[in-house]
């Protein structure tokens, strides 16, 4: 579903040429999902705006089914939803206001949003307080209102960058429980995280990314193949112990 | 994604009553909109009350009150004032009088005299209060020593009376009540000493007589009052606007929001301009309430009849400077969503704002100052324009040019910030986001860009438009130098249109060589013989349009003869006099050749390049036709609204020429063409053109068709141009 092929980006920093992402290539099938992994600054989120179209690859390409999405990237936006460590609600609005004015963003149908927020909010446990104002919700309720959000236009790809960062053990939970529902849904989900031991529970593949570079690429197998190292956590200490020598 | 499923189907209002909840259901925006006028008003109208009366005396019927420390002193002075009164009454004259003034002259010395008079309270003090009471405001004058032989006088001829008296120094109402006193004690050793006179029958003449007039306009403190009223306003104005547009902006960052809203699909102009829509609608409710406050503080506070003369505030006056405020409101929310745009937090987005605010005091001060005309130079400058506007308008009547030109600059100014705005909003999210600063807007890209933004034409038309107005007005300079005027105004062309924009579309590595269809494609074509077919095709559809072009532009402006503005007339007469001795090179140089090349490089190659890198062909036509429409009618201090409709048709159709050729060197050819038949016709008198056109102004009607005809082929030729390339 999501194809990148040698995602190249450089950013001007104080007048310096500095490399983001560096020849970095992977695949993401329908139903699957893909960790990709990387401490601070290792390009994750540079790699995930890529494939979004809010940056354009200095060199490389990314595909959404068979279409590049820097050839019009405005359209490919619609088959992604996104959900990331620092979003936000409207205070002021109601959720219900909130998921629709998100599914207008997304230009579906009024109707089609309409029944599509029940059915969400069904899911997620959150149909009760679809009036209350979001300055009003818990910690837990805005979490599952933000991932609703995500859902609105029913996109094909879901990029999550980050999302349990600064979460408890339940809110945790209920980040893999949503990845376990859209990946039945058939979804192809590519998430971001430094969180490793997460990254295991729920990918089916994995990126290792450090400085821009991908460093290994595959399954958990190909991956501890290729180290020699059982765990995720250990290979990365090793990694960034090679790449510091 | 198509733009217009943003723009259709009620969502993009949807978006924008979004935007306006949010605001408006934050308490915050509710007090600056609500509390604030009710506050501030009534406040400054007591502020102003106390200053006017600080100013200029006193309002006509303020008593001047007289402390006094026993009832014996009295009834001393209302002797004193009741033998005054009789002495006025019988107009006995004034040895020293009171300056007559140009206001005074209407009435007599009596009827003047006798007024204030009338205005004299005596009230009895405690002795330990009368200072205090008297440096509180609640006396104007303090009798602190008061010997008289009969305080009732019992015996005019020896009455006598010697007072000391105390008033507030710098306070004008005081200051008025002790020379009163003054006065009328003057006038009853007058009496006495005429008395004496007669009574030793000498006819004796006082020493010294002394009569004075005051000459020019007494300056009018209340008008420089009345203009601090559109000061607040429209910093009122701004306020409101301030908070929704920091929220909705800056505040989506610091929210959350911003990144899942930038992801979406939906444009970020349709973003902004929902925002956009939601800052100018509280703004302008902002004005609303501060006007009707101001309005209800003037009305019934007794404050508008000082300032406005009987009539007071009307509610005509009101209704004229709402809209002017609601453009400024519109100009400015585009400033502030500018500014915000680029801000990562509540705190980042004040500390742009402040800045801003304090900027917008300046001109502020100097609408105060009296004399300060509201000129066509003055009308450029943004907010200050605004200011001496609502000020003229207060005052009765604005002069005609200059308002056009400020509300069309502000209109200008409002659009070029949004455009700005939009290319700076969300921009921040989509590159390292600690690393963006204003600074980015004017740092060279990293790559190449094939044909200029619309962001790179905003910047660069922010900075032309005051330019323009300020070279256009420094003609005025070289008025009768007809020749060098042409000179400097085709250099000016050349640097503006030609020069500077070529270093901005460098530095912003633009290929504008090939956008604007300068140089022979890169991509080999097909065959040379369809070359060859094209740029005959080209040619011959050039010829048509520059030899029928001009028929349609003469018509059109005499068409639109009644649109022109007097004061164009005489500046055409004034340069037709000296037209005939120029050489008809230099015009043909300067007035065809320079302005062809300048005109197209700049409207149809940088500008329409640019909107059509955001908009649609047509509308990118459209707006760039417009624009070299509203170039043609703003020059100095003239405004020739007749040539509007004209230029934008000339425009639209070189619009279609530059499109469809790929090419803005067809333009420029029958530009240069078009401006050089007419140039050409207006050197001839009448007599040699009427066996071309007859007598009438207007052309033979056998020529329109002909000349139709003609433009409609060579459109239809331009179309199958464009429909071969689109093939290609």
């Amino acid at each position: 579903m999501i194809r990148a092929n040698h995602l190249y980006k450089q950013f001007l920093v104080r007048g310096q040429p500095l490399v983001a992402v560096d020849d970095v290539s992977f695949q993401v099938a329908s139903g699957e999902v893909y960790g990709l992994l990387g401490p601070n600054g290792a390009g994750k989120t540079t790699t995930l705006r890529m494939v979004m179209g809010l940056l354009e690859p200095d060199r490389g390409e990314v595909r959404i089914g068979n279409s590049e999405v820097q050839l019009d990237p405005i359209s490919h936006r619609k088959m992604l939803g996104l959900i990331s460590t620092n979003d936000g609600v409207y205070p002021w609005l109601s959720v219900r206001e909130m998921l629709l004015y998100f599914a207008d963003l997304y230009a579906v149908e009024l109707a089609v949003a309409k029944e599509r927020m029940v059915q969400l909010t069904q899911q997620l446990g959150i149909y009760s307080i679809l009036d209350q104002r979001c300055s009003t919700l818990s910690t837990g309720q805005k979490q599952r209102v933000i991932l609703a959000r995500g859902l609105m236009h029913d996109p094909p790809v879901m990029l999550l960058d980050e999302p349990t960062r600064g979460l408890d053990v339940v809110g945790s939970q209920t980040i893999f429980r949503f990845i376990e529902l859209i990946r039945s849904q058939g979804k192809a989900v590519l998430l971001s995280t430094h969180r490793l031991d997460e990254a295991e529970r729920v990918c089916d593949r994995f990126g290792l990314l450090h400085r821009g570079k991908m460093q290994h690429e595959g399954t958990l197998s190909d991956l501890q193949q290729a180290t020699g190292h059982s765990h995720l956590t250990d290979m990365f200490i090793e990694l960034i112990q090679e790449t510091n020598g | 994604m198509d733009v217009s499923s943003y723009l259709s189907g009620g969502r993009l209002q949807r978006l924008c009553l979004k935007e306006l909840r949010e605001s408006l259901r934050d308490r915050r925006t509710v007090m600056t909109l609500i509390l604030m006028p009710i506050l501030v008003y009534p406040l400054l109208s007591m502020a102003l009350q106390r200053l006017l009366i600080g100013a200029t005396g006193s309002s006509p019927t303020t008593p001047y009150v007289v402390g006094v420390l026993e009832p014996e002193q009295g009834q001393a002075i209302e002797e004193l004032i009741y033998q005054a009164t009789v002495l006025v009454d019988n107009e006995v004259p004034w040895s020293v009088p009171v300056p007559q003034t140009n206001e005074s002259q209407s009435e007599s010395t009596k009827e003047r005299e006798l007024k204030e008079i009338e205005r004299i309270r005596l009230v009895q003090v405690d002795k330990g209060t009368l200072r205090d009471s008297l440096e509180a405001g609640l006396i104007d004058i303090a009798v602190v020593n008061l010997d008289t032989n009969d305080p009732i006088n019992r015996d005019a001829a020896r009455w006598s009376l010697n007072a000391e008296i105390e008033f507030r120094q710098g306070d004008a109402h005081s200051q008025d009540a002790a020379s009163l006193l003054r006065r009328l004690c003057q006038l009853l050793n007058d009496q006495q000493f005429r008395r004496l006179s007669q009574s030793l029958g000498n006819g004796l003449e006082p020493v010294v007589q002394l009569r004075s007039k005051g000459v020019g306009e007494k300056p009018d403190a209340f008008a420089s009052v009345a203009s601090v009223i559109p000061l607040v306003l429209i910093l009122m104005t701004i306020t409101g606007a301030v908070y929704p547009a920091i929220d909705l902006t800056a505040g989506e960052r610091e929210r959350g929001t911003m990144e899942a809203m930038i992801a979406t699909p939906a444009p970020r102009f349709a973003l902004l301009l929902s925002k956009y829509v939601a800052v100018v609608t509280v703004a302008i409710l902002t004005a609303l309430a501060n006007l009707l406050a101001t309005w209800i503080t003037l009305s019934f506070g007794g404050l508008g009849r000082a300032l406005f003369g009987e009539g007071g505030f009307s509610i005509w006056t009101l209704l004229q400077i709402l809209p002017i405020l609601a453009i400024f409101a519109g100009f400015f929310s585009s400033i502030l969503l500018a500014l915000c745009s680029f801000a990562k937090s509540f705190k980042e987005a004040q500390a742009y704002l402040i800045p801003v605010m304090l900027l917008a005091l300046a001109p502020g001060l100097v609408t105060l100052m009296p004399n300060v005309e509201f000129t066509s130079l003055l009308a450029v400058v943004p907010l200050l324009n605004v200011l001496l506007l609502s000020r003229d308008i207060m005052a009765g009547g604005p002069p005609i040019v200059p308002t056009l030109i400020a509300i069309l600059t502000t209109i200008g100014y409002g659009g070029a910030a949004l455009i700005v705005a939009a290319n700076l909003f969300g921009a921040a999210n989509s590159s390292l986001a600690s690393q963006a600063t204003w600074g980015d807007l004017f740092r060279r890209p990293l790559k190449r860009k094939s044909s200029p933004e619309l962001g790179d034409f905003a910047l660069y038309l922010a900075f032309l438009f005051p330019v323009l107005f300020i070279v256009s007005s420094m003609g005025g300079y070289f008025s009768g130098q007809t020749a060098l005027l042409m000179g400097l105004n085709a250099i000016a062309l050349v640097v503006l249109f030609i020069l500077l924009p070529i270093g901005w579309l460098w530095f912003q590595k633009v290929a504008f060589r090939e956008s604007f269809g300068l140089v022979v494609e890169s991509k080999p074509m097909t065959n040379s013989r369809d070359l060859s077919v094209r740029w005959v095709q080209i040619g011959v559809a050039v010829f048509l349009l520059a030899s029928t072009l001009w028929m349609f532009a003469l018509e059109g402006v005499l068409f639109f003869k009644s649109w022109s503005l007097a004061s164009f007339v005489p500046e055409l007469e004034k340069l037709k006099a000296s037209w005939m001795a120029i050489p008809i090179v230099w015009i043909l140089a300067t007035q065809a050749l320079v302005p062809a090349i300048a005109e197209e490089f700049f409207f149809r190659g940088f500008a329409m390049q640019a909107m059509k890198s955001r908009f649609r062909i047509l509308w990118a036509i459209v707006a760039s036709s417009f624009l070299f429409a509203l170039f043609h009618i703003i020059s100095g201090n003239v405004l020739s609204l007749e040539k509007f409709v004209p230029t934008l048709l000339l425009g639209l159709a070189l619009g279609y020429v530059a499109w469809s050729s790929g090419s803005i060197l067809p333009g420029m050819m029958i530009h240069m063409i078009h401006n050089s038949i007419v140039l050409l016709f207006s050197r001839m008198d009448k007599e040699q053109l009427t066996p071309w056109f007859g007598s009438s102004e207007h052309l033979p009607a056998l020529w329109l068709i002909f000349g139709g005809i003609a433009a409609i082929a060579a459109l239809a030729i331009l179309a199958n141009v464009a429909r071969a390339k689109a093939l290609r």
